[in-house]
């Protein structure tokens, strides 16, 4: 069963009179417990997709259907509900809230979910177990290392249970040892708990980690398989 | 969202900034010190000047001799006694009057023992007592007999009694009046100058049949203080107490009254529009100083939305409808009134005591002001706050992600 099925997906941006297309009739199928690696050159698109992908843009056309709903139309209280129950985002550079300590980060997906402040904390401290941060919750985000707040946002953008993980450049800004940490830490998730995974990189080796690879190149999807066969990754 | 949360956030954001939060503050606290202390102000005045009215008693009306104008000359008033005693008793029997008193005065040099004064000293009938509002606080007051009998008794100001009966019971003793011995036998309470210039403190009063004043007829007075029977039937009191002279004094047609009656009552409300006056033109300076508060505050709002906007794109990505947003910041900017507008009432409490620790003024906070400020300022909060909140609530999840 299809996650998330794309169709004619078109996105331009435009600056003033200048008008650049970024998407070109995007069709993409994301079956649930995939793991997709979506990869380009910079400017092919792969970050507009993500973003379409995750709704906090809008195309200019086409239509998405998420988790059997088709959000192509919903106005912005229903795109943030989505996003608050069924994706999960990871970003480069981790955007945790830095006057609130990582617990409260990891707790707050549920708050705007209107739970309970008491449950929420409980939940997110669940979370933080698993990703191996247990005892860190009442520490405030600069006093983590890089990984270990990469690891934070992935709690956090769990914690609601999502059936969809988004990660943009996920490593972009971590070392090779805490790379490797993450990417088993969201290959795991894929693993066991049958997360559907997409995840945009520039770098072959954070592919290898996924299933299926998507390349996109100006706007158009050029290759779409095995990450094995993808040649050149 | 629970409202605890929301609060919470606020805070916290707000103590991230204190220097900020602080010089944003002190816009609203000062337009809430000033609004609380005005309104305040407008009420101890108004206080005040009732305070001095009711020592002059309430609904009094003052019936004097002669002309306003006469063939365009002013006269003065007493130059013509027309006014009688009998005047008088006709007078308090209109049915719109609780009763008149007529009055003599005379400027006499009054001798304590070795001591000496110059002063006014009244000549009056027991009813004087009731329509000035006039109390004993020791000895009695002048009685229906001693008018009768013309009995040399006095009641005089608790000034009076202090200055030249220092620690000694003034009743009892005899003073003289023009060298004609008076016998003390009250003295009255309260002091403080009245609207019609004397002070209750210095007064003296002899029965009316006893003051030695020679009047050019017989049994003519100075004036004669009537009191309506409430506020309400002033004017009536006025219209049927210049009837009744007229018709007593055979005035008619187009003669002019011989006599004029002013109105005590239109004093007190030039005193209360004073008051209301002063509330109004101060509660205004003190809600212009809020408003310009509350555009600071707006203006701390706008920025503090353009500096945090990567916060709201992240809050967004996690599920933050537009409605938590517009909440969160509306709820900073109502925190900081609420929580300005409190020390602005403190601040003003401050005022106020300072103000009555001179001693001269007496003023209170109305809890009504303190909660009609809170309102106000809670107000301004939202007022104010709604914008920037809106703009917050409005922004694109991908834009805010995209700036650093």
């Amino acid at each position: 069963m299809s996650l998330i099925e794309l169709s004619g997906i078109r996105k331009s941006y435009v600056n003033g009179d200048v008008v650049t297309p970024v998407l070109f009739d995007i069709d993409l199928q994301v079956r649930q417990g995939d793991y997709v690696a979506l990869m380009g050159p910079s400017g092919s698109g792969k970050s507009t997709l993500m973003n379409l992908l995750g709704l906090l843009d809008r195309a200019d056309s086409g239509h998405y259907q998420l988790h059997g709903q088709d959000v192509t139309d919903l106005n912005a209280a229903q795109h943030a509900q989505v996003r608050n129950q069924t994706i999960g985002f990871v970003f480069q550079s981790f955007n945790l809230l830095k006057r609130m300590s990582v617990l409260e980060n990891v707790a707050l997906p549920l708050l705007y979910a209107g739970q309970g402040r008491a449950r929420a904390r409980l939940k997110a401290q669940e979370l933080l177990d698993q990703v191996g941060l247990a005892d860190l919750g009442h520490r405030m985000p600069n006093q983590l290392s890089g990984g270990q707040q990469q690891r934070v946002a992935i709690a956090r953008a769990l914690v609601n249970q999502p059936p969809l993980l988004l990660a943009d450049e996920p490593t972009g800004n971590l070392d090779t040892k805490t790379t490797l940490e993450v990417l088993e830490l969201i290959g795991q998730l894929n693993r066991d708990q049958g997360l559907t995974i997409v995840v945009v990189t520039h770098e072959p080796d954070v592919a290898l980690h996924a299933k299926r690879l998507v390349r996109l190149k100006d706007g158009r999807v050029v290759y779409d398989g095995a990450v094995a066969e993808g040649g050149q990754v | 969202m629970s409202l605890v949360q929301i609060l919470l956030e606020s805070f916290r954001s707000l103590a991230a900034n204190r220097l900020r939060t602080g010089l944003t503050m002190l816009g609203i606290i000062i337009g809430i010190a000033s609004v609380v202390l005005m309104l305040s102000v407008g009420d101890a005045v108004r206080a005040f000047i009732n305070k001095e009215l009711s020592v002059l008693g309430s609904n009094q009306l003052i019936v004097q001799p002669g002309t306003p104008t006469e063939n365009g000359a002013r006269r003065r008033t007493n130059d013509s006694p027309t006014l009688t005693i009998d005047d008088a008793v006709a007078i308090s029997r209109l049915p719109s009057l609780k009763g008149a008193a007529p009055t003599l005065q005379g400027y006499f040099q009054i001798l304590y023992g070795d001591d000496n004064s110059n002063t006014v000293v009244l000549g009056v009938t027991p009813d004087m007592f009731a329509l000035r509002n006039w109390k004993v606080q020791s000895g009695v007051a002048l009685a229906d007999s001693d008018v009768r009998s013309a009995n040399r008794v006095i009641v005089i100001g608790s000034n009076v009694a202090s200055t030249y009966y220092y620690r000694r019971d003034p009743i009892g003793q005899t003073l003289r009046v023009d060298g004609r011995p008076f016998t003390i036998i009250g003295v009255l309470a309260g002091s403080g100058r009245t609207l019609d210039g004397t002070d209750l403190g210095d007064l003296m009063a002899v029965p009316i049949t006893a003051i030695p004043v020679r009047m050019p007829r017989p049994r003519t007075v100075h004036y004669i203080n009537a009191q309506a029977r409430d506020e309400a039937s002033m004017g009536e009191a006025q219209r049927d107490i210049a009837e009744l002279l007229r018709d007593r004094h055979r005035i008619t047609g187009e003669r002019l009254d011989d006599f004029q009656i002013t109105n005590l009552a239109s004093i007190a409300q030039t005193g209360e529009a004073i008051g209301a006056g002063l509330s109004i033109g101060l509660g205004i300076v003190g809600a212009i100083s809020l408003i310009v508060g509350g555009i600071g505050i707006m203006n701390i709002m706008l920025v503090s939305v353009s500096e945090r906007v990567r916060e709201i794109g992240i809050r967004m990505a996690i599920g933050a409808k537009p409605v938590h947003l517009l909440v969160q910041f509306l709820s900073e900017a109502v925190v900081m009134c609420i929580v300005g507008g409190l020390v602005g009432v403190g601040l003003a409490a401050l005022g106020a005591w300072g103000v009555n620790s001179t001693g001269k003024f007496e003023m209170a906070l109305g809890a009504s002001h303190v909660l009609t400020a809170v309102l106000f300022s809670t107000g301004v909060g939202l007022f104010f706050g709604y914008y920037p909140a809106r703009r917050a609530s409005r922004l694109l999840p991908i834009e805010c992600l995209r700036q650093d």
